[in-house]
């Protein structure tokens, strides 16, 4: 590798990004915007979690009057709202920034500065929509939004507003991001790296990139309609001009069903990583577990009437829907089963973060039971809409989604911050939560099975409600606590954890071989890759026999001593974000031009000039 | 693992026969899924069943492997080398094929079910059209010619088809006992039906959201023999039973001195009496509702009906409300019948005195969003009405049978 001696002048401007505020709000460095996704989720997770806190003390008693209904009908919005699109999907995102790069063996996204807009926009996207809070006009139609509710007729006021216009800022972030990770994950693997030695967890976030690079469109188009209708007096949904206000169920969960596989794809492909290396065995199956992910993804576009059974779309369309919906379950069990058989026959380390996974199946085994249930058109006409929904989608996302998150996080705590974190705070928080995940969501079934509708303010005394409302309730605070828990383990671990070295957990896949933390450009030689586990060459063996691995503290380089040339850092992806930011707070504020034209004009003028500098230092 | 953890795995794996008891103990309740109380009841209850029992033996079956798994592969002296495996070709394709034949077993009856409950409704059948507003069912019998809210009689034994409109947003009616639900959708008319089997008093309720109170937006069934049947509707079609031709001048004179003597009132005669309406004595514990009164709109004032009639017909109340023969507003629920009823307010509060002087001062109190207007001097100042106004209008009502 031929070596390149920087010029004084450049070294000395990028010292100046290196540590401090302005290395954060300039960097383009995936690790580093990795890490941005994953506090500022876990900052939203703290508020959506506070939201639902609130939600299960209204619901401790019948006819409860903790909170008033309109509050009520903005917490059970905002914490949707949240958990989806502010916490589970950059959570996600946090992981595919930090590993796709370090387990294709790259130095980087394709699209370094475009994946820090992606994040500033995402953080933007969030402070707006919760902006909302402090002028008491939160949200208050539900996640799903449904028209006609949503319009002007029904919704005068900014709630919906602020709903439309976050979600258009959270969709720029996610399809910016999505090609830019399928453009990465197509060129930049190592040399040797075909698609069928990918790590799994890198394949499963492939193919949420194309969900989501398919699926988001389809709720821009809806929301669009809807932005239009409430700004300038289209009838999209106007009911009194005759609309159709299906067009929006449609539209909504053609988007809204893939998005459900957003969410848990990448939680599948983390546990696919962990359950091996705790297993000392290969994942079973991977031809298998990659084209399963890759049929779950494609069924996804095929299922969304499935949320539509009440609507009455007559038997035929009931009938179609309902048994694609149920194919759907076969590649899924086939997952399950094939964790199954990567566990079989292993020598099994209980760490944290296999708890988790193992956690993941056990849990997400249930929703997938329940969402068979709902699968069965006249069976899902009793269920819909009440509380076994709210069992089903919470045992799928919290049960699903965040486990998998948490197993990840765990896992991959050593590489993301060089120090072990806790494994007995991190025992407590497991079994804290998963207790208290079943307390809360478990009940839920019976509340369903018993008759009560879900989104519901409060409910009457007599109804047979109580005692479980109080089980959930209970439950919710210990998920709190236990969150809170390991809040304090992240924060704590990062000064007095143990000092992790490249592998820790004897793990198989590139992010492995390198220190911990990564330098900035992650490999310093570009590795050529053999075979699906390289880290493990053909025997993963009984791995360390303590965690961490002993290893010998090596200090690396930096990349100019190395002689490779990184991309320089920049705030211009932060200022075109801002640009956006002005433009929308313009558009909420009563369609403001002024405001409107020179967020375009900060937008477009900062994106012109950041597309016409080169992205590295240019070469003497 | 040591015991300790070993037993909270045993635990929960204990849970499954606990589910299978729990489901069934689900169906003795309040709201239960499985009450059944129509025919087509009985086949969504045989197919959930069938889905929760395969869905039990399924979660059985994966916890046990995986639990099993857990204690049988942990690394101890005896498990220190794990096997080598990267799949089974065979395995793979049982455990592909096997759930696929259980789907099976679920899609066919799934869509027998489906276009056995989804046909046309048989003729003959008793059509109620079901009208969705925020936040208040409107129910009519176009065939009887009866306009009534929030409370439905159906005869046991005919089938009932319900014609779903709304008004506004969209909405769900939904009466867990007897059957699934179906959505009310703006500038569609949707259409749900079955034929109730047993007699009872059941509860509904709006299943979508539907904005302010989609959580007060509830309603009573009563499913009742077809003689009772009939004679709800004899009754219903007849005028207010409250006698009209009373000097409503001198009834609002004595509103104003006190003591007030209550002008002569002819009694009802008991033809005008068989209501057919549901003994109040004989409502399920959880069909009566119990929501508090917020604070400061109790009220015990002595109050006098024939007042209450003639401060009707001036109040606000005819802009919005019908009572048959005196006022036509249509905004509100049709009231001619008011005073038979169990329940006001959407299913919120029992229909008795206390609740409606409550409701008359100060709807919006009583239920957030509601689109009446606080009417009580408290909320409207020196425009509104008087306690005692209120008082007697709340007597009118009640006596509106």
């Amino acid at each position: 590798m031929a070596s390149i001696v920087q010029p004084p002048s450049v070294v000395r401007h990028q010292a100046r990004y290196e540590k401090g505020l302005l290395s954060w709000l300039a960097t383009t460095d995936h690790k580093r915007i990795g890490q941005l996704y994953l506090y500022t989720s876990l900052v939203w997770f703290l508020v959506g979690g506070l939201e639902a806190l609130f939600i299960r003390s209204q619901l401790w008693s019948p006819n409860g009057r903790l909170v008033t209904a309109e509050t009520y009908n903005q917490l059970f919005t905002m914490h949707g709202t949240t958990m989806v699109f502010l916490v589970i999907m950059p959570f996600s995102a946090a992981f595919f920034n930090f590993l796709i790069p370090l387990q294709i063996g790259a130095r980087d996204v394709a699209f370094p500065r475009l994946n820090a807009f992606s994040y500033w926009v995402f953080l933007l996207g969030g402070v707006f929509m919760n902006v909302s809070w402090l002028l008491h006009a939160a949200p208050d139609a539900g996640w799903f939004g449904y028209a006609p509710l949503t319009t002007k007729a029904y919704s005068p006021g900014l709630n919906i507003d602020f709903w439309v216009l976050g979600l258009q800022i959270l969709g720029v972030s996610s399809l910016a991001a999505a090609f830019n990770f399928i453009t990465t994950i197509i060129n930049l693997r190592a040399p040797g790296m075909s698609f069928m030695r990918m790590p799994i967890f890198t394949w499963m976030s492939f193919v949420t990139q194309f969900l989501l690079a398919l699926s988001f469109p389809i709720i821009t188009v809806a929301v669009t309609f809807l932005m239009f209708d409430r700004f300038y007096g289209t009838n999209f949904y106007t009911i009194a001009a005759g609309a159709d206000p299906l067009l929006w169920q449609h539209l909504f969960w053609l988007f809204g069903h893939p998005e459900v596989y957003i969410l848990i794809l990448p939680a599948f492909g983390l546990v696919s990583e962990v359950l091996p290396v705790f297993s000392r065995k290969p994942l079973f199956g991977y031809n298998v577990m990659v084209y399963s992910g890759m049929l779950i993804a494609f069924l996804g576009f095929g299922v969304w009437a499935h949320h539509m059974f009440a609507v009455g779309m007559g038997p035929v369309a009931d009938s179609a829907f309902s048994v694609m919906t149920m194919l759907i379950a076969i590649p899924t069990g086939v997952k399950i089963f094939n964790w199954l058989g990567t566990l079989w026959g292993g020598t099994l380390r209980f760490t944290t973060a296999m708890k988790f996974g193992i956690a993941l199946i056990a849990l997400f085994t249930i929703g997938g039971i329940s969402g068979v249930m709902h699968a069965s058109p006249p069976s899902d006409l009793q269920q819909t809409d009440s509380y076994f929904i709210v069992a089903h989608f919470h045992y799928v996302l919290f049960g699903g989604s965040m486990m998998g998150l948490f197993a990840g996080m765990y896992f991959y705590y050593p590489k993301i911050t060089g120090r072990m974190m806790s494994e007995t705070l991190g025992t407590v928080h497991f079994w804290l939560t998963f207790i208290g995940m079943n307390l809360t969501f478990f009940p839920m079934h019976f509340l369903g099975l018993t008759g009560m509708p879900r989104r519901t303010w409060t409910y009457d005394a007599n109804q047979g409600w109580e005692f479980n409302n109080r089980l959930a309730t209970v439950g919710a605070f210990m998920i709190g606590a236990a969150t809170l828990l390991f809040v304090y383990n992240w924060f704590k671990s990062m000064r007095s954890g143990a000092p992790a070295g490249n592998d820790p957990w004897g793990g198989a896949t590139l992010e492995w071989s390198i220190p911990s933390p990564p330098p900035d450009y992650n490999f310093a030689e570009i590795p050529t890759v053999t075979s699906r586990t390289p880290l493990w060459h053909g025997d993963p063996g009984p791995g360390p026999a303590t965690y961490p691995a002993p290893f010998t503290p090596v200090q690396p380089r930096t990349a100019a001593q190395l002689g490779i040339t990184m991309p320089t850092p920049t705030v211009k992806p932060l200022i075109a974000a801002m640009g956006l930011g002005v433009a929308f707070t313009g558009v909420i504020s009563h369609k403001n031009l002024f405001l409107i034209l020179a967020g375009a004009a900060i937008f477009v003028g900062t994106l012109y000039n950041w597309l016409l500098t080169p992205l590295e230092p240019e070469h003497h | 693992m040591t015991g300790h953890h070993r037993a909270r795995w045993s635990r929960f794996v204990a849970l499954a026969p606990w589910l299978a008891v729990a489901l069934a103990a689900c169906s003795g309740e309040p709201n239960s899924i499985f009450g059944a109380h129509s025919q087509f009841g009985h086949d969504v209850d045989l197919l959930t069943r069938r889905l929760l029992y395969l869905g039990i033996a399924v979660f059985v079956l994966v916890e046990t492997l995986l639990v099993f798994a857990i204690f049988k592969f942990r690394k101890h002296e005896g498990n220190t080398a794990a096997r080598q495996t990267h799949g089974n070709t065979t395995l793979e394709i049982t455990w592909t094929f096997i759930p696929a034949v259980i789907l099976a077993f679920i899609a066919i009856p799934s869509v027998q079910t489906i276009f056995r409950t989804q046909g046309e409704a048989p003729a003959g059948a008793l059509t109620i059209q079901v009208i969705g507003h925020q936040w208040w069912w409107e129910f009519r019998y176009p065939e009887y010619n009866i306009t009534t809210a929030n409370e439905v009689y159906v005869p046991v034994g005919r089938a009932v088809n319900f014609e779903l409109r709304t008004n506004d947003v969209l909405h769900s009616f939904w009466i867990p006992q007897v059957s699934g639900k179906r959505d009310l959708i703006s500038n569609h008319t949707n259409h749900l039906w079955f034929t109730p089997d047993s007699v009872g008093a059941y509860n509904g309720f709006c299943a979508e959201f539907c904005g302010a109170s989609h959580a007060n937006m509830r309603f009573k069934v009563f499913a009742v023999s077809a003689g009772q049947f009939a004679e709800y509707v004899a009754h219903q079609q007849t005028g207010p039973v409250f006698p009209l031709a009373l000097d409503t001048t001198k009834a609002a004179k004595g509103a104003k001195g006190a003591p007030a003597a209550a002008p002569a009132t002819v009694p009802p005669t008991p033809a005008q009496l068989a209501t057919g309406t549901w003994p109040l004595d004989q409502l399920p514990r959880w069909v009566v509702p119990a929501t508090p009164i917020p604070d400061g709109l109790a009220d015990t004032m002595p109050a006098d009906a024939a007042r209450g009639a003639a401060i009707f017909k001036t109040a606000p109340c005819i802009a919005c409300h019908t009572v048959q023969g005196v006022s036509a507003g249509i905004i509100g629920p049709n009231l001619t019948h008011v005073g038979s009823r169990t329940t006001i307010a959407s299913g919120l509060y029992p229909n008795d005195h206390a609740h409606l002087v409550a409701w008359i001062k100060n709807a919006p109190e009583m239920k957030p969003g509601s689109a009446m207007m606080a009417l009580g001097q408290s909320a409207m100042g020196a425009g509104g009405l008087t306690d005692q106004q209120i008082a007697d209008i709340a007597a009118y009502l009640s006596a509106l049978k």
